[in-house]
């Protein structure tokens, strides 16, 4: 209802001609713009992806109006702290050492791991409340990212399993695909971009829900802004738990990927 | 830069947990290459063209190329070939560890192959001669006055190789295996602390070939000593 109002309002403002009305702000969004499928330019030229779409949708919901700024990643604290823009919806993970400097809104977007592997191989590695049974991992070969969070995970919960430790993300896939190791875990989405959607990832599947473990993978994606903004942070969370509850986040997922990148229930964190 | 010597003094005691793969790679590597060598010889000095020709170019393909492209091409290169994964190869070849094993083998064998024709070739036609005028058949002359003469001839090069390979296992890190270097890495990618860890492995590589070093010295002193005598 009060989406539909914003909308109504917007198209009379557009109707009337008039540039602004009194209330409505503007906010200024950094992003790389570079960054696919969550904030780039489409064939068309227009800014496009799940960023942009989560910009948007927290727009519409608060009133405000957006202007997008395309800013490079090693740039874009900098340039928000020195009032560039407003907001920075780009992707970026919330992390201890950049609280220090801004604040973040709860998370858009999760980090989590997920484990490829064989269509069919009827592994049964996690049980149905999503926990790991670990003597269904003897025997399995694991491959993982040297020094990743996912090898931290695999040490400090399964350290038992036989682990293959590769350089680079593509050698993952490639031994996999050769059958040196029976599963690997990564970033969902980068397997499902890199692998599982192209050829030779055609005999291949998620073989465990997503592993949600901050003390691992962190808290996940969120929206930055400069500190002291309290009012906008809870206007912006306000925003985001109207769009995971409405199925609006998931349905900006859905267009790249599969499967829902966000948090589907709305726990607040912090 | 902060140099921490302590981290050094932490990381050493770890980097030696993978000695025991370092060593199983030298020395399996270092045997079967040696067998390889021969055989390659043998090839090589029969005179045969259809014996000769494809040894020539085996050596000249794996003296030729960098061993890591061997490897990478032994490791990453073969599985894509359906046949070889359901070859009677294929259980060592999933290895991380066969792979390695095949292509230091592979590479050692062509140069060791090389160093032991220089020791032949090296070995005075004036004994082979009177060899043959002792009556010893060619098999006789190879096996009691030739080979002999070349191994002690080919002592201090192969001594270069066997220390050469010694580092060479040092890739295998690069497919998987925690060997000296593969935890090393591992650490690296952990604490962000490059100049420490590869320094401690250096210091415990350099250890490795003093005692190799020195085994071949000793070796050389004790196959000359009839030599060393008479001058």
């Amino acid at each position: 209802m009060k989406k539909a109002f914003t909308l109504l309002a917007a198209f009379a403002v557009l109707a009337l001609g008039v540039p602004q009305t009194a209330s409505a702000e503007t906010l200024r969004v950094g992003m790389e713009c570079t960054y696919a499928p969550f904030n780039f330019k489409n064939a068309n030229g227009e800014l496009d992806g799940y960023d942009v779409d989560v910009a948007k949708g927290v727009a519409e919901i608060i009133g405000a109006d957006l202007e997008f700024v395309c800013q490079q990643w090693d740039g874009m604290i900098p340039a928000l702290l020195a009032n560039k823009f407003d907001l920075v919806v780009a992707s970026m993970s919330i992390t201890d050492s950049r609280l220090k400097k801004m604040d973040f809104s709860q998370p858009y977007r999760i980090s989590v791991g997920r484990l490829v592997g064989k269509k069919n191989a009827g592994l049964n590695l996690f049980d149905d409340a999503g926990k790991p049974i670990a003597a269904n991992f003897a025997g399995v070969k694991v491959g993982l990212e040297r020094a990743s969070t996912y090898a931290s995970w695999f040490e400090a919960v399964l350290p038992d399993a036989e682990v293959a430790l590769y350089d680079d993300n593509e050698s993952l896939y490639l031994d996999l695909v050769n059958g040196r190791t029976d599963i690997i875990m990564t970033n969902p989405m980068k397997a499902y971009l890199r692998f599982l959607s192209k050829d030779d990832g055609a005999g291949f599947e998620f073989v465990s829900p997503q592993v949600d473990e901050r003390k691992f993978f962190g808290i996940g994606v969120g929206i930055g802004l400069r500190q002291g903004n309290d009012a906008l942070k809870g206007r912006l969370n306000g925003a985001l738990k109207t769009l995971t509850e409405d199925g609006s986040l998931e349905k900006y997922a859905l267009k790249y990927f599969p499967f829902a990148i966000h948090n589907e229930k709305w726990i607040p964190v912090q | 830069m902060s140099f921490d010597f302590a981290l050094i003094v932490d990381s050493i005691p770890k980097i030696l947990t993978g000695i025991g793969l370092t060593f199983q790679l030298l020395f399996l590597s270092a045997v079967l290459g040696l067998a390889l060598a021969i055989i390659l010889l043998l090839m090589r000095i029969s005179g045969r063209w259809y014996l000769v020709a494809p040894t020539m170019v085996y050596i000249y393909i794996f003296r030729g190329t960098p061993i890591l492209v061997q490897i990478f091409i032994i490791y990453y290169g073969l599985p894509q070939l359906e046949f070889v994964r359901d070859s009677i190869f294929w259980p060592i070849l999933r290895e991380a560890f066969g792979c390695a094993i095949v292509a230091l083998t592979l590479n050692t064998g062509a140069y060791v192959s090389e160093i032991l024709r220089g020791g032949v070739l090296g070995v005075d036609r004036g004994l082979k001669e009177a060899g043959a005028a002792l009556g010893l058949s060619a098999r006789h002359r190879f096996i009691y006055v030739t080979a002999p003469i070349a191994i002690r001839l080919c002592l201090p090069a192969y001594s270069n190789d066997v220390i050469s390979l010694m580092k060479s296992t040092a890739l295998a890190s690069t497919i998987t295996l925690l060997d000296m270097m593969g935890i090393a890495r591992t650490i690296v990618a952990e604490t962000y602390a490059p100049y420490e860890i590869f320094i401690s492995v250096m210091v415990v590589y350099l250890i490795l070939t003093w005692i190799i070093q020195r085994g071949f010295g000793w070796m050389e002193k004790r196959m000359s000593r009839h030599v060393r005598s008479e001058a």
